[in-house]
């Protein structure tokens, strides 16, 4: 395992000057961190404070990006913002990893009938179209950001669930597996021993991927009205904003770009742990 | 064959009765008390309850309740509206062919424009306008869709005023036979075009992968050498093979179209299921937000089905697994 999780190292630092992708995903991560810690510092203006400027164009009275309908100053909101989108990410991701580990680890290792029932449970929840249940479930429930990070956590585990049976298929065929079969350790030890943190590698780049899906989520349920109104969030720009958009494009528009951004350093990062997890992937050549 | 048809069609129905099961378990959990609800605040006779438990089946057992609610459903009775004292299956039947229409449309003009710049980039592969449209495929990708069609909006209607800002025909002209046709069309452009555009990603991904690996195919190398035209062993050997994988995605993105539609009919006041969800949720109506759920669900995996088989006639690899 050392000697592993050492090259494990090496090649994380080898792709981090060699593979773009990747360099440029830890790079923007960097500086989401930055501004999470530091937005007092960067923000102008307090984003929850209803100024007398409403509607002012970027630019005016020291508005960088101008103001919405209630004088909030649009560029310090999407300093904030990043704190929202960053922790429904985060959460969620967290939530739909440990299900989709747990879930493909007991399928794929158990095998058999257990298996069989796993994966058709696994299939069929793929084929439900989440935003809709995400939806029904806030709808009903209630929209507290809370609510939203549980839920998309809750709903988008089958594709992690079936990267992870993959994993445990392949690993529980593996010597060191069945060396630990021959020396009587249980099943409950060898699925969190060997075979859990041996294949949860796949599901990490997997989940950083759903974290810019969790980011998209909540900024479409916002746009529903769905949001929780108690914090600043991208998506629930955007939702103001529309009613806006002749007379002040400015409030919907930044927002977007926030959420674009946010969402490409994820999947960048994404991407680029996929290369450092590809053992077939050479950085020298471009991926070829 | 048949086996593998009768497999999926048994997955489909499993799935379908996950949905079931999972908005009874959701309308049983959420809070509030329907009963409450009925008789009011300040009303609480215990015989009145009764009644109304009586009337609408809630003095039932539970399993009992989740029977009568999945033969309801098998009969066509979605529920009641609450809030238009309609059915749910009535509302959603009078509203789902603009969503298929929009929603169809674009589904296929992102699959031909993103298959055909994705080969494209595939064939000039490195070369700059590979990783041109590989860049903005990725801006795509990340982009909400909502927000786009707002962008779209605010260029093209409210500054260049080329193309109407909302709903599906011009309710004043009144247009009729070839007129109304073009009208339509006109109306649509613009959500079209941002469902389109959200969509391309996928095929341009897929179709540039799928024929960079089928071209790293041995038997492609072994045409190679026998001399045969680079021309033709695309045309022949590599199109074929990487077309394949396209089929699948189509019926992802009809899934995914279905929610990327419902915010773009929102932002454009397109006249379909989209617009029936916003109303059912601004005015709190729950049984058409789960009748519309259910629709929904059952339509992608009916959708997904037919894909799998259809892929299945293509690739005899699929039937024998």
């Amino acid at each position: 395992m050392g000697s592993k999780k050492y090259r494990g190292l090496a090649r994380m630092k080898e792709a981090f000057f060699l593979d773009g992708q990747f360099r440029a995903g830890v790079i923007g991560i960097i500086i989401l961190l930055i501004i999470v810690v530091a937005a007092p510092l960067l923000a102008t203006h307090n984003p929850y404070e209803y100024g007398p400027d409403n509607l002012v164009a970027p630019g005016v009275n020291g508005h960088w990006l101008g103001t919405n309908h209630m004088g909030q100053d649009v560029y310090s909101m999407i300093i904030y913002g990043v704190r929202t989108s960053l922790q429904v990410a985060l959460i969620s991701s967290l939530i739909s990893g440990v299900l989709g580990i747990l879930v493909g680890g007991i399928a794929g290792y158990f095998g058999g009938k257990v298996d069989l029932v796993i994966s058709e449970v696994i299939n069929a929840f793929l084929m439900i179209p989440t935003f809709f249940l995400i939806l029904l479930i806030v709808a009903l429930f209630g929209n507290s950001i809370t609510n939203v990070m549980i839920v998309i956590g809750i709903t988008s585990w089958p594709g992690n669930a079936k990267l992870m049976r993959a994993q445990a298929l392949s690993l529980r065929e593996r010597t060191f597996v069945k060396s630990a079969i021959a020396m009587g350790e249980t099943r409950m030890q060898i699925m969190f021993k060997y075979i859990l943190p041996n294949g949860v590698f796949p599901v990490v780049a997997n989940t950083t991927r759903g974290m810019a899906g969790a980011i998209l989520t909540e900024a479409g349920l916002s746009f529903l009205g769905l949001g929780d109104p108690s914090i600043i969030s991208w998506g629930q720009m955007i939702y103001a904003g529309q009613d806006y958009i002749t007379v002040g494009w400015w409030v919907s528009a930044f927002g977007g770009v926030a959420i674009i951004l946010t969402v490409i350093v994820f999947y960048l990062l994404g991407d680029g742990l996929n290369h450092v997890l590809n053992p077939k992937y050479s950085f020298d050549k471009g991926g070829k | 064959m048949t086996k593998y048809v009768i497999r999926r069609i048994f997955s489909g129905l499993l799935t379908a009765l996950i949905v079931f099961t999972l908005n009874f378990i959701i309308i049983k959990a959420a809070p509030g008390d329907p009963i409450k609800t009925l008789m009011g605040k300040d009303t609480n006779d215990p015989v009145l309850r009764a009644a109304l438990e009586e009337k609408w089946g809630l003095n039932e057992p539970e399993y009992v309740q989740y029977f009568n609610y999945l033969t309801n459903a098998l009969r066509g009775d979605l529920g009641t509206s609450i809030i238009y004292n309609q059915s749910v299956a009535s509302m959603i039947g009078s509203r789902w062919g603009p969503t298929v229409l929009l929603g169809l449309v674009a589904a296929i003009l992102a699959l031909l424009i993103g298959t055909f710049l994705g080969i494209f980039a595939a064939q000039h592969e490195g070369g700059i306008m590979d990783g041109l449209f590989s860049m903005v495929s990725y801006a795509l990708d990340a982009m909400p869709p909502f927000w786009l069609g707002l962008m779209l909006m605010i260029v093209f209607a409210s500054r260049l005023g080329w193309l109407p800002t909302n709903g599906m025909t011009d309710v004043r002209a009144g247009y009729t036979g070839f007129a109304y046709v073009l009208d339509v069309a006109r109306h649509m452009v613009l959500p079209c075009l941002t469902l389109t555009l959200v969509s391309i990603p996928g095929y341009f991904r897929i179709a540039k992968s799928s024929v960079l690996q089928v071209s790293n195919e041995d038997f492609i190398t072994t045409l190679r050498a026998t001399g045969m035209s680079e021309r033709k062993i695309f045309d022949k050997y590599i199109f074929r093979n990487a077309i394949l994988p396209t089929i699948t995605l189509f019926g992802i993105t009809m899934a995914f179209l279905i929610t990327g539609i419902t915010l773009i009919e929102i932002v454009f006041s397109w006249p379909g299921m989209g617009r029936l969800t916003m109303t059912a949720i601004n005015q709190r109506d729950y049984p058409a937000l789960m009748g519309i759920y259910l629709v929904v669900a059952i339509c992608v995996s009916v959708v997904m089905i037919i894909v799998d088989i259809v892929y299945a006639l293509f690739d005899p690899r699929i039937r024998y697994d």
